[in-house]
């Protein structure tokens, strides 16, 4: 079983912060609008950032997958637990992704899509470049070996 | 080949018609343009002219062939399109026939495959034979066959050994009208409605006594869902108007309709799931639907039309009889979740009363109108909680068959999904925090189902986590198991049946003489080297006789051993199935 990457942390943690950020601010301005006390906005926002920065910690934690002979077996979430199995004979196509916050920590993420309806797209985030990369060859690889001729 | 000739003046006039309307509309809601003007007259002859051209340019640069090994399509009057599809990713071949269509002799074609969101290959239109033969075609290049290698002799014969699987009964047909209801009905009539206020509230007597108003609404209500009723029988008769599903070797083929037809191919190792759903009225009188799932259709698309191998209601027996023949598969015994699960949909029905009663005791408080309104009477539903959650509980249940997994959820709407192991794609266990106070799991067998989109997946909810994790890794062992069965069966025939047996060299040689491959003999092999059936336990081995002696009539498997199978076969050298 394979964590993700610490730094991934920072992202998730970013993100979670941002987001206080922009609930506080849309409260401030309804709170100068209607003329109520700004400290409930506020509240409200350090709320938020602070769950959401606990999610984010919770949820690296959480966080495993393994890439198997013939299976990718991921292990995730919060508040529901969900182990997903995606066996290599129903990949379709794999990417991998940088976004911009991932890029300014160095990271990257592999997205496998299946042509299921529900877990269509499988996302392990937090790797480095290096590995997403060797991830999506290796995945490539075993997905042409496996020969995945009735995919659907 | 080129499109049906008679199709230039049919679009032409299905184009002008529809543009007709909307400049009719357009008039109509006062744009300055006066309907009898000869201005307005030239500009409609116009249009029509302008159609006229644009179709013929479309049939003359619209042209589809059939290659060895792919369908090509080359269309487009402005920017052109030529599309390529291998007979391998078709999902479904459909042709639709509306009334006018029928008087002119066309047909459109659709044929379907698993990616993108629309529609693959719209073929508008072609012939009533050339879309018949479209449809045998594709289906006999798909088998690796050449056009020229069949015969006219031969086409009669496959036409002749399509098997009858279904007919919808004309009761079966009231029936299912009697059932619908159009949703859309009332929705459309409060649109109406709101739309037209103005005219009608001089009419409705706003300041009469509350008790008119009352009955005045409670008439229109009642006016709106026994219209919603009499559109929704309507058109479920229309719809399933001479329901037939029929087999060939290796596809299933529909057809209905009353004004306009549909008929199509599904073949059956694109069937990714089917359900059979009841409801406690149904289940009572014996009767339930059937839907057959295949990844053609994108979300939406067939919206109004739904699975296009639905049977909309038929007799339980019938039912299942026809889920058995599309895929041979056991009775199931459905494994219940832990028993102390009741405890928890207990405490959410009564969790659900109590806020329930609470949102009206606060209404009434509300309202001042305490010692009117018996607000409390609603707690009296606390004594049916137990049952209901003991019913919830009762039919819930997973079970894992030879080649197929069953689930079953509901008591109101009862869905029983079956998906065949080599369809599932992945496999999902999800634990929400409640779940995991009570130790149980959900295991969903996701497939490329086009009605898994709606979040109806095959499901074993609040089952026990050690048989989730159970469950989840048999599924995957499963799938494995069964891709590799198939891959054999494909690439190396009936070789690696003899690895384990002593297959006959007859048997063989009567597989030779048939020269084209039997997909229910690799069917038959697969199931007998499937894992053992979990469904079958100990205390249900009647059911599993019954299932037996059920198949054994009908020739098609038998669940004996290896050694028995080819003994059978042995004694009657040459048998086909």
């Amino acid at each position: 079983m394979n964590s993700l990457h610490p730094r991934i942390r920072i992202v998730w943690i970013l993100r979670a912060i941002i987001l206080g950020i922009v609930v506080g601010s849309i409260g401030l301005g309804l709170a100068t609008v209607l003329e109520a006390s700004p400290l409930v906005a506020v509240a409200v926002a350090v709320l938020v950032a602070v769950v959401g920065v606990s999610h984010a910690i919770l949820r690296y934690r959480n966080w495993r997958y393994v890439v198997g002979e013939d299976a990718i077996y991921l292990e995730r979430g919060v508040l529901t637990e969900i182990r997903t199995e995606v066996p290599l004979v129903r990949i379709q196509h794999v990417d991998s992704r940088r976004s911009a916050f991932e890029r300014l920590v160095g990271l990257a993420s592999t997205v496998v899509y299946t042509a299921g309806s529900r877990g269509a797209d499988v996302t392990i985030p937090g790797l480095t470049p290096e590995n997403a990369d060797g991830l999506r060859k290796r995945l490539k690889q075993l997905v042409i070996d496996t020969d995945g001729e009735d995919a659907v | 080949m080129k499109l049906a000739p008679a199709s230039i003046p049919y679009r032409a006039f299905q184009k002008a018609t529809s543009l007709g309307i909307t400049l009719v509309f357009v008039a109509s809601i006062g744009a300055g343009i006066r309907l009898g003007s000869p201005e307005f007259l030239l500009l409609v002859a116009g249009i029509l002219v302008a159609a006229v051209f644009y179709e013929i340019a479309y049939y003359k640069r619209f042209e589809y062939e059939l290659t060895d090994d792919t369908f090509d399509l080359r269309s487009g009057v402005f920017s052109r399109r030529e599309r390529e599809i291998p007979y391998g990713r078709i999902q479904n071949v459909d042709i639709s026939r509306n009334v006018l269509q029928r008087l002119v002799g066309l047909s459109a074609v659709n044929i379907e495959t698993a990616g993108g969101g629309s529609t693959e290959a719209v073929i508008q239109y072609v012939s009533e034979f050339e879309g018949k033969r479209l449809q045998q075609d594709i289906r006999r290049y798909k088998r690796g066959e050449s056009a020229e290698s069949a015969s006219v002799a031969e086409q009669s014969e496959r036409r002749t050994d399509e098997e009858l699987l279904f007919e919808i009964a004309p009761s079966e047909l009231a029936l299912s009208g009697i059932l619908s209801f159009d949703p859309r009905v009332p929705g459309l009539i409060l649109a109406v409605f709101t739309g037209s206020i103005p005219f009608v509230s001089p009419i409705v007597p706003v300041d009469g006594p509350p008790l008119v108003l009352v009955v005045v609404f409670a008439i229109l209500l009642a006016g709106g869902v026994v219209l919603a009723w009499v559109v929704g029988a309507i058109s479920a008769v229309i719809n399933y108007w001479g329901f037939r599903l029929t087999r060939s070797d290796d596809e299933l083929r529909y057809e209905r309709g009353l004004l306009q037809r549909y008929s199509g191919t599904i073949p059956f190792d694109k069937i990714q799931a089917m359900t059979i759903t009841d409801n406690p009225l149904k289940r009572r009188a014996g009767y339930a639907t059937l839907a057959v799932e295949t990844a053609g259709y994108a979300p939406g698309q067939a919206s109004g039309r739904g699975s296009e191998a639905a049977v909309p209601i038929a007799s339980r027996e019938r039912v299942e009889g026809l889920a058995n023949e599309i895929a041979p598969s056991d009775q199931p015994t459905f494994k219940q979740p832990p028993k102390r699960i009741r405890r928890r949909y207990l405490a959410r029905y009564l969790i659900a009363l109590g806020v329930i009663t609470a949102v009206l005791y606060g209404l009434v408080v509300w309202l001042e109108a305490t010692g009117t309104i018996p607000w409390y009477l609603l707690v009296v539903a606390v004594v049916l909680t137990p049952i209901a959650a003991h019913y919830k509980w009762v039919h819930r249940g997973y079970c894992l068959g030879e080649n197929h997994l069953f689930t079953r959820n509901g008591f109101w709407s009862r869905e029983t999904k079956l998906v065949a192991y080599y369809r599932i794609q992945t496999v999902i266990d999800t634990r929400t925090i409640f779940q995991r106070r009570w130790s149980v799991a959900t295991v969903i067998a996701d497939t490329a189902g086009s009605l898994s989109l709606l979040g109806t997946d095959a499901a074993a909810v609040d089952i026990d986590q050690q048989d989730a994790e159970r469950l989840r890794e048999e599924l995957s062992e499963r799938l494995r198991a069964a891709l590799a069965d198939r891959r054999r069966a494909r690439s190396g025939g009936f070789e690696w049946l003899g690895e384990d047996g002593d297959q006959s060299p007859t048997a063989e040689s009567a597989d030779d003489q048939i020269g084209r491959p039997q997909p229910d003999d690799t069917d038959q092999n697969r199931l007998e080297n499937e894992p053992a059936d979990e469904c079958a336990d100990s205390e249900h081995t009647d059911s599993e006789h019954e299932v037996d002696d059920h198949q054994a009539v009908d020739g098609k498997t038998d669940h004996e051993s290896d050694d028995q199978h080819n003994t059978d076969r042995d004694n009657s050298p040459g048998s086909t199935d």
